[in-house]
C-alpha cells in the first residue's frame, strides 16, 4: 500500500499554484501547464481511489505523530468518492478555461488562484481533522472569491463582497464549533471525536458545537435558509469558475453532513429531522425560484439550491440506501451542473452583448444546433428524465423514501421535481428557438468540456451500475463508523 | 481572570455582531475585526486552563495546553489575510458605487 499516494491530489494542484506564477508572462505556456498539471491530478486521484477500493483505505499521519495528536489524511471510501467527483469536474473546468474567451482567463494570477480552489477542495475531502477542515474551506473561500471579484461581469465585485462576508461569518461559527468540540472532548481529530462523543456523557458545550457546525455547513452548502448570497455568487462568476462553484464548492458542506451524520454524531436523531425539513423547503424554493429568473446562469443556480435539497434529503432519511442514492445524487449532480453552467456560458459569450439574461439570449442557439444538443440532454438530465444520470440518481432517492416510508416529503419533492422539467423546456426553448435577433454568428467559448462532461453523464445514465455500486459500497462504509474510527486511531 | 477574560469575550463578540448589522460597509468590515479577535479569544481560551502560564514552563503538570494557541495562530493569520481582502473589496465597491451604504450596493437584484 502506497501511502505517499495519498500526497499527491493534495501536492500537484499546490505545486501548480507557484508553477502557474512563474510562467505567468506567457499566457500559452501557462494555460498548457495548468492543464496538464490538473489532469496529472486527476489521474492521480483514480490511482488513490483504484488502490483504496482494492487494498483497503489509506491513512497518513503528517509527521509520523499519531493519531490524536497529528494532523491526520485519511482516503476513506467517502473522501476518494467526493475527491474522485471534484478532480474530474475541475479538470472539465481547466479545459473549459482553456478554450474560453473571457477576459479574466488571461489575468496572470487566474490559474494560480484555480489551483488555490483546487487544493482546497482536494484537502477539504481527504482531510481527518476539523480544524484542518476549516483552514482548506478558508482556501477555498478566498480564492473563490477572488476569481469571482475579477470575473468580466461589473458586479463580480459586489457578488464576492456579498459571498466572502457570509462565508467569513460562517468561518467564525465554524471556529465557535472547533472551539467548543475542543473544550468538550480535547481532540479535533475526526476518529477520535467520533470515539469520545460515542462513549462519554454529552458536555454543556456538545449541543452548542452541533449547532454551529450545522449552521456553518448549512451556509457552505447554500442550503435554503441560508442561501441568499448563491444565486447573486454563481451567476456573477467567470464561467469556469461559477461551474466550478454551483458543482463542487457547495459540496464541501454536503460532504460535511455526510461526515457529521454518519461518524461524529449518529445518535442525534434531531439533525436528520432537520436535513429532511430543510431538503424538502430546497427542493420547493430551489425549483420555483429557478422558474422565476430571467437569466440562463441565476436559473441553474437557484437549480442547484434545489439539487441541495435532494441531496440532504437523502442524508436525513440516513438509512443505507438513502445515503448511497445521496452520493449517486452528487455526483450526477457535478457533473450536470457543470456542464450546463458551461453551456449557457459559452451561449453568453456568443450573445450580442456579453451576458447570460434571456433577453440577450435570444435566438443565439440557431447558429449552434451541437450546443442546442447538449443543452437539451443536460436539461434531461437536470429534469431526471431517462436514459441521462440524472433519471438514475432521482430513482434511488425516491427508492430510498418509499423504502424508508417517508411519504409526505416523498410526495412534495416528487411534485417539486416537476417543476424541473418546465424551466428547462423553457430556457431551450429561448435560446434555441425563438426567432434570431442578432445575424452575425460569433467566435465564443469551446465546447469540448461540456461535451465530455454531458458524454460522461450520458453514459453513466445508460450504464449506471459501477457508479450505483460504488455508491452502495461507500454507503455501506460510512454506515459503520467503528471502521472509520479503527482505521484512523488503530 | 477567567470571569474577565468571558466578559471581554462576550463584550467584544455583542460589539462585532452590532456593528456587522450596521448599513455602513466600513463600519460592517470592522465588526468582522471585532468579531474574528473575539472568536480568537474564545479559541486561546480554550486551552489556557491555568490562565496566564505559557504552553512551555519548567513546572510540571501547571503548563497551558499549546493546540488552541497553534490554532489560534493560523486563524489570526487566516483573518489578518481575509481581512486585507475584505477591504480591498471595499476599496472597488465604494469607487464603483460611490456610497458607503450597503442598501445603494445592488447592482445585481435586476
Amino acid at each position: 500500500m502506497q501511502t505517499w499516494l495519498i500526497l499527491l491530489p493534495l501536492l500537484i494542484p499546490f505545486a501548480g499554484v507557484p508553477l502557474t506564477l512563474i510562467t505567468r508572462k506567457h499566457l500559452h505556456l501557462q494555460t498548457l501547464l495548468a492543464v496538464m498539471l490538473m489532469f496529472t491530478s486527476l489521474g492521480v486521484s483514480l490511482a488513490l481511489m483504484v488502490s483504496v477500493l482494492t487494498e483497503g483505505s489509506i491513512v497518513l499521519q503528517m509527521g509520523a505523530w499519531q493519531a490524536p495528536v497529528g494532523i491526520t489524511l485519511a482516503a476513506d471510501p467517502l473522501g476518494v468518492f467526493m475527491l474522485v467527483m471534484s478532480h474530474i469536474v475541475l479538470a472539465a473546468g481547466f479545459l473549459y478555461a482553456a478554450g474560453s474567451t473571457e477576459k479574466v482567463t488571461s489575468y496572470p494570477t487566474f490559474y494560480p488562484l484555480f489551483f488555490a480552489l483546487t487544493t482546497g477542495l482536494s484537502g477539504a475531502f481527504l482531510t481527518g481533522d476539523l480544524f484542518n477542515l476549516f483552514v482548506f474551506a478558508e482556501i477555498i473561500v478566498i480564492s473563490g472569491a477572488a476569481l469571482t471579484a475579477s470575473a468580466d461581469d461589473k458586479y463580480g465585485v459586489e457578488a464576492a463582497y456579498k459571498y466572502f462576508y457570509i462565508s467569513t461569518l460562517a468561518a467564525v461559527f465554524f471556529l465557535l464549533g472547533v472551539g467548543s468540540m475542543y473544550i468538550s472532548y480535547g481532540t479535533l481529530n475526526f476518529a477520535d471525536l467520533a470515539n469520545r462523543i460515542a462513549t462519554t456523557p454529552p458536555t454543556p458545550l456538545t449541543g452548542a458545537a452541533l449547532a454551529f457546525l450545522t449552521a456553518t455547513f448549512l451556509i457552505k452548502s447554500a442550503a435554503v435558509p441560508f442561501h441568499f448570497w448563491q444565486p447573486d455568487f454563481h451567476a456573477a462568476a467567470p464561467t469556469a469558475v461559477s461551474a466550478m462553484l454551483s458543482s463542487l464548492v457547495v459540496k464541501v458542506g454536503v460532504y460535511a453532513f455526510f461526515r457529521m451524520t454518519t461518524l461524529l454524531f449518529p445518535q442525534v436523531d434531531m439533525l436528520n429531522t432537520l436535513l429532511v425539513v430543510i431538503g424538502v423547503a430546497g427542493v420547493l424554493y430551489g425549483g420555483f425560484g429557478a422558474a422565476g429568473t430571467h437569466n440562463a446562469k441565476r436559473m441553474l443556480a437557484y437549480s442547484t439550491l434545489a439539487q441541495i435539497g435532494f441531496m440532504l434529503v437523502g442524508i436525513g432519511w440516513g438509512t443505507q440506501l438513502s445515503l448511497a442514492a445521496a452520493l449517486v445524487f452528487t455526483f450526477n449532480h457535478a457533473l450536470i451542473k457543470s456542464a450546463m453552467l458551461m453551456l449557457a456560458g459559452a451561449m453568453a459569450s456568443r450573445a450580442a452583448v456579453k451576458s447570460a439574461a434571456f433577453d440577450v439570449l435570444v435566438g443565439v442557439g440557431k447558429y449552434h444546433p451541437f450546443a442546442g444538443a447538449l443543452f437539451l440532454l443536460g436539461g434531461m438530465a437536470l429534469a431526471g428524465i431517462p436514459p441521462l444520470n440524472g433519471f438514475i440518481s432521482k430513482l434511488m432517492i425516491f427508492q430510498s423514501g418509499v423504502q424508508s416510508a417517508n411519504y409526505v416529503p416523498l410526495a412534495i419533492i416528487g411534485v417539486a421535481s416537476i417543476v424541473t422539467v418546465t424551466y428547462v423546456i423553457r430556457s431551450f426553448i429561448k435560446i434555441w428557438f425563438e426567432p434570431i435577433l442578432e445575424v452575425k454568428p460569433k467566435q465564443g467559448d469551446s465546447l469540448i468540456a461540456p461535451a465530455l462532461l454531458i458524454a460522461l453523464s450520458l453514459a453513466l445514465g445508460i450504464w449506471a451500475e459501477p457508479l450505483v455500486a460504488l455508491a452502495q459500497f461507500v454507503a455501506r462504509w460510512v454506515g459503520d463508523p467503528t471502521a472509520y474510527i479503527l482505521l484512523v486511531l488503530k | 481572570m477567567n470571569f474577565l477574560t468571558s466578559i471581554v469575550i462576550g463584550v467584544l463578540f455583542a460589539a462585532g455582531i452590532f456593528q456587522i448589522l450596521r448599513r455602513n460597509v466600513i463600519r460592517a468590515a470592522i465588526g468582522l475585526i471585532l468579531l474574528s479577535n473575539s472568536i480568537n479569544l474564545f479559541l486561546f481560551t480554550a486551552g489556557a486552563y491555568n490562565g496566564e502560564i505559557a504552553a512551555y514552563t519548567d513546572m510540571v503538570g501547571q503548563y497551558s495546553d499549546p493546540l488552541p494557541q497553534a490554532l489560534v495562530l493560523t486563524a489570526i493569520v487566516i483573518s489578518a489575510g481575509g481581512f486585507a481582502f475584505v477591504l480591498s473589496l471595499l476599496y472597488v465597491v465604494s469607487t464603483r458605487y460611490k456610497t458607503s451604504d450597503s442598501d445603494d450596493v445592488q447592482g445585481l437584484k435586476n
